[in-house]
């Protein structure tokens, strides 16, 4: 009998992309490198030629992100560049990615390889100038606001590779307008959904697809030219691309794409060796959620604070290993967190602290393993759960990474490359809806001022620097003129909150506040950013005795009279705090509303009332605040940073100021006595640690701790195998002891 | 390539915070120095009071020093905190921030932490009084043990020098905390 020929695939040598997949991972499980390539042929023969594509191959990537920024509408594209483009081997391994939104590397690479697993080759068809847009995180994903649009390329009519650009949007048509909608806790009210849809053919998007935004989302004019702007930025890269392939050859090409990525494996393992030092890290981190009293399905309504310990391990062969044992139940809400996430807060931070050569790409992630167990907030089972703020967790946990990694760093002398932690993104702006100032009554925006520039944790050898953001490093706040056009607010006030450091020796940077006058909306309904998820708990971040600085809050003042003030041509509020005075609560008058939590409603406010959002990135000091360099701590008075009283009370520094000279006088005499006196009341109040742990133990066997604890500490140890032995043990209990819940 | 190698001046200017910056970024931006650890070491010995060889550097202040057969956790001063595999912090002085009057100090702002349910826990030398580590928890979480380095993979793998009396890789701390503070 005649046997039917076998179906070419499109993939490169006519192999289909799922055979592709599948081959690629046999080989590596078999040889342990990535497609075997235990010898690395084109490296040894002609390392300029390999080392040339790498770079055009990157200036590519870094050129089609800069298209995206020209073409694209939004501020968070125009202004904080929150954007990224990447290449991606035909299995959706990343080659190269650009500078941006760095997050999303590892997570369009699960988006591909879940479009090959599907069987879009045969089911939906792939072909050159299609483009599939997703931001389904049941998929993979950051939040729903993060669209990917991903484009093939084609070489000879086989695929050899993707482009895909990552976009954050400011409104996706959720149950709540902004694109985070605190209350919506399900995925069927979170928003516009494209599970890796079909968008363009032949380089032109569907008139379906341009008709869903339009119906579908508030804002159709902007998140559409988001759209055009990436799809520019993909092809774009592709052009270029196929430029590179013909002056390359395709079979060139296609081997040294797959020896980046395993010369990036096995450099990534010697660089640990040689940067670090091998051992266990931990440190516990929490999510806390209020929804009890949010307007949510009734039995949405449940506070809770999530408890995820994180344990890394650096291994002798280099590789790092991240354990999430021990962490509890996932919920309705929207803060959960996937595998996929944390791939990319671990790839983020990689990239930017150790792997930092531009060669950046799957190699990197062959060399971290993490267990991330089943049914947890971590990895949770059902797929229904809406994820607009999933970055929550990845931008709070992930910092640990950098901290424990920075541990190993300093133990081994690279001092150099120390830094404390900070939560990767305060909240602060947050989701306005209602009427803008244009008259456009369905108006809804998300304002992400600061969160590209909230500031960072404090150095081994110097301040953290202010106004920086580790997970979007060339970001910055955006010129103020632009987010006026988008917003119906006029900001009155934009600067650096005194005495809002971590203090160290090394101080944490200072975090930005804002203040804005409502204008020209008789109507504007105000949520706080969904972000970090911190209000009682506040994150493990200091090193060496650095303390974490402050967390957000945002202030709301209503039925004020600012418009008589302005035509009394009186004072406003511009942020001025000065040791609990502060310019709002002093000049104007009004109802005053402060939320502390992240992701509460506020109110509804109309022209003329004013908010004000102080972004707190709980910044974390380094070293012990009493032995600040008083040269350091002079600058900060100086500039106002500083007050005199915490210049005292934390860094045991006496100063007067100079009038004359307009500047502080360090008193070094009555400092030193001020931090000797300090040691003794140290020593004087503090007791041993035995003494504390028996009296905590107490406690907790008596269940003195709130009942949100309680819960929080009886899932984890439901949950969890190998972290509730070690709690037991620590605390000496019974090996099935749980909290008494009230 | 050729080797990059600072000198022990540079590194010692580094590590306090005096070098110039220009010099500074350089040194983030540029290759790494091979021979940092045993400079780094070497600098940091000459500026302890005391003679134990230190193994590593494991914070600003505490060390792991080899003592006779043994590896302790010495602090700057000569406070010697015990087994270096048994959490430091179980043998230091502890206060918890937790005052009203304390936390102001800290977060002079809307939005403190509360007490109730974190405890911001301070870690001392119970000779010099330094502040050696600040831990933001949930309350009740156990003493959180930073780091525990895996010293002879290290020595014997990565340096290729391997360190006298093999110690096995093991968190001692809950063994210490049964045997001597449970039957206390």
């Amino acid at each position: 009998m005649k046997q039917k020929a076998a179906k070419k695939g499109i993939g490169y040598g006519g192999k289909s992309l799922k055979q592709m997949l599948v081959e690629r991972e046999r080989i590596y499980q078999e040889t342990g490198f990535y497609y075997g390539l235990e010898d690395l042929p084109l490296q040894t023969e002609d390392p300029f030629r390999l080392e040339l594509l790498h770079e055009r191959l990157l200036a590519a990537a870094l050129a089609g992100r800069e298209t995206t920024r020209m073409v694209s509408a939004s501020p968070q594209v125009r202004e904080t560049a929150e954007l990224a483009v990447v290449l991606y081997t035909p299995e959706g391994d990343c080659i190269v990615q650009s500078t941006g939104l760095l997050i999303h590397i590892p997570i369009i690479g699960h988006v591909l390889r879940w479009m090959i697993g599907q069987d879009y080759e045969e089911e939906e068809g792939i072909n050159d100038g299609d483009c599939f847009t997703s931001n389904d995180v049941a998929i993979a994903g950051m939040h729903t606001a993060d669209v990917y649009d991903i484009q093939p390329i084609f070489w000879g009519g086989e695929l050899i590779g993707w482009v895909g650009t990552v976009i954050m949007e400011a409104e996706v048509g959720a149950l709540l307008p902004g694109c985070m909608p605190c209350d919506a806790t399900d995925r069927f009210v979170d928003g516009i959904k494209f599970t890796a849809e079909k968008s363009a053919v032949n380089d032109n998007h569907l008139r379906s697809f341009e008709r869903k935004i339009r119906l579908d989302t508030r804002m159709p004019d902007v998140f559409l030219l988001d759209r055009k702007g990436a799809l520019a930025a993909d092809i774009a890269v592709r052009q270029e691309m196929k430029k590179i392939v013909e002056e390359f050859g395709v079979d060139y090409y296609m081997k040294a794409i797959r020896e980046l990525i395993e010369i990036e494996r096995r450099t990534q393992l010697e660089r640990v060796k040689r940067r670090t030092v091998p051992g266990k890290f931990h440190s516990p981190s929490t999510i806390e959620v209020y929804l009890a009293n949010s307007p949510v399905p009734p039995h949405h309504r449940v506070d809770r604070i999530t408890l995820v310990p994180w344990d890394f391990h650096i291994k002798p062969d280099g590789s790092y290993s991240i354990d999430f044992d021990g962490t509890g139940d996932w919920g309705w809400h929207i803060h959960n967190c996937t595998p996929s996430a944390l791939e990319g807060a671990v790839s983020m931070i990689l990239t930017q602290t150790i792997s930092t050569t531009g060669k950046a790409n799957h190699g990197t992630m062959l060399t971290v393993d993490m267990n991330v167990p089943y049914d947890t907030f971590v990895n949770p089972s059902s797929a229904h759960l809406a994820y607009c703020n999933q970055f929550a967790w990845p931008l709070k946990g992930g910092p640990k990474l950098m901290v424990q990694q920075s541990h190993a760093f300093f133990c081994r002398g690279y001092v150099e490359e120390v830094r404390a932690g900070n939560t990767m993104l305060c909240a602060g702006g947050g989701c306005f809806c209602g009427q803008d100032h244009l008259g456009n009554t369905e108006y809804s925006f998300l304002a992400t001022e600061a969160a590209g520039a909230m500031g960072g944790g404090a150095f081994a050898i110097r301040d953290g620097v202010i106004s920086e953001a580790i997970f979007q490093p060339d970001a910055d706040m955006g010129n103020v003129e632009i987010w006026e056009l988008m917003l119906p607010m006029l900001w009155l006030g934009r600067r650096l909150m005194p005495d809002s450091c971590g203090y160290g020796r090394y101080r944490g940077a200072y975090s930005l506040i804002s203040t804005w006058l409502i204008y020209q909306t008789p109507m504007l309904a105000l949520t706080t950013g969904p972000s970090a998820q911190t209000a009682k708990i506040y994150p493990n971040m200091g090193m060496f005795g650095g303390y974490a600085g402050p967390n957000s809050f945002e202030k709301v003042l209503t039925n004020t009279n600012s418009k008589q003030l302005i035509m009394e041509g009186k004072p406003l509020a511009h942020g001025s705090y000065d040791d609990g005075v502060n310019d709002l609560e002093q000049n104007i008058e009004g109802d005053l509303l402060v939320e502390t939590r992240n992701g509460q409603w506020l109110c509804i406010a109309e022209d003329g009332d004013i908010v004000q959002s102080f972004y707190g990135g709980t910044t974390a000091g380094f070293g012990d605040p009493i032995k600040r360099d008083p040269t350091l701590a002079k600058k900060d008075l100086d500039n106002q940073l500083l007050s005199i009283k915490r210049c005292r009370n934390m860094h045991c520094i006496e100063a007067k100021y100079d009038e004359k000279a307009e500047e502080w006088v360090i008193d070094e005499k009555r400092t030193a006595e001020m931090r000797e006196e300090r040691r003794k009341e140290r020593l004087a109040k503090a007791i041993p640690t035995q003494e504390w742990w028996q009296q905590r133990r107490e406690e907790l066997l008596e269940g003195k701790m709130p009942h949100l604890i309680k819960k929080m500490y009886n899932e984890s140890l439901t949950k969890g195998e190998r972290w509730p032995g070690e709690f037991r043990e620590f605390w000496c209990l019974p090996d099935r002891f749980t909290f008494e819940e009230d | 390539m050729p080797e990059i190698s600072y000198s022990k001046e540079v590194i010692r200017d580094l590590i306090e915070g005096k070098l110039p910056w220009s010099r500074t970024k350089s040194i983030i931006s540029g290759y790494k120095d091979e021979d940092r650890f045993d400079k780094y070491v070497e600098i940091l010995q000459e500026k302890v009071p005391w003679s134990e060889k230190i193994l590593l550097p494991l914070t600003d202040e505490l060390y792991i020093v080899q003592k006779g057969e043994e590896r302790v956790v010495k602090c700057s001063c000569g406070h010697e905190f015990g087994d270096y595999r048994v959490n430091w912090k179980l043998n230091a002085l502890t206060h918890v921030r937790d005052t009203e009057e304390e936390l102001q100090e800290l977060y002079p702002y809307p939005g403190a932490p509360e007490p109730e349910y974190c405890e911001i826990r301070e870690y001392y030398c119970p000779d010099c009084g330094a502040l050696l580590q600040v831990d933001t928890v949930p309350f009740g979480y156990p003493v959180v043990f930073d780091f525990l380095p895996d010293l002879d993979s290290f020595y014997k793998d990565w340096l290729g020098r391997p360190l006298p009396q093999e110690k096995e890789f093991k968190d001692l701390s809950s063994e210490f905390i049964m045997k001597k503070w449970l039957k206390e």
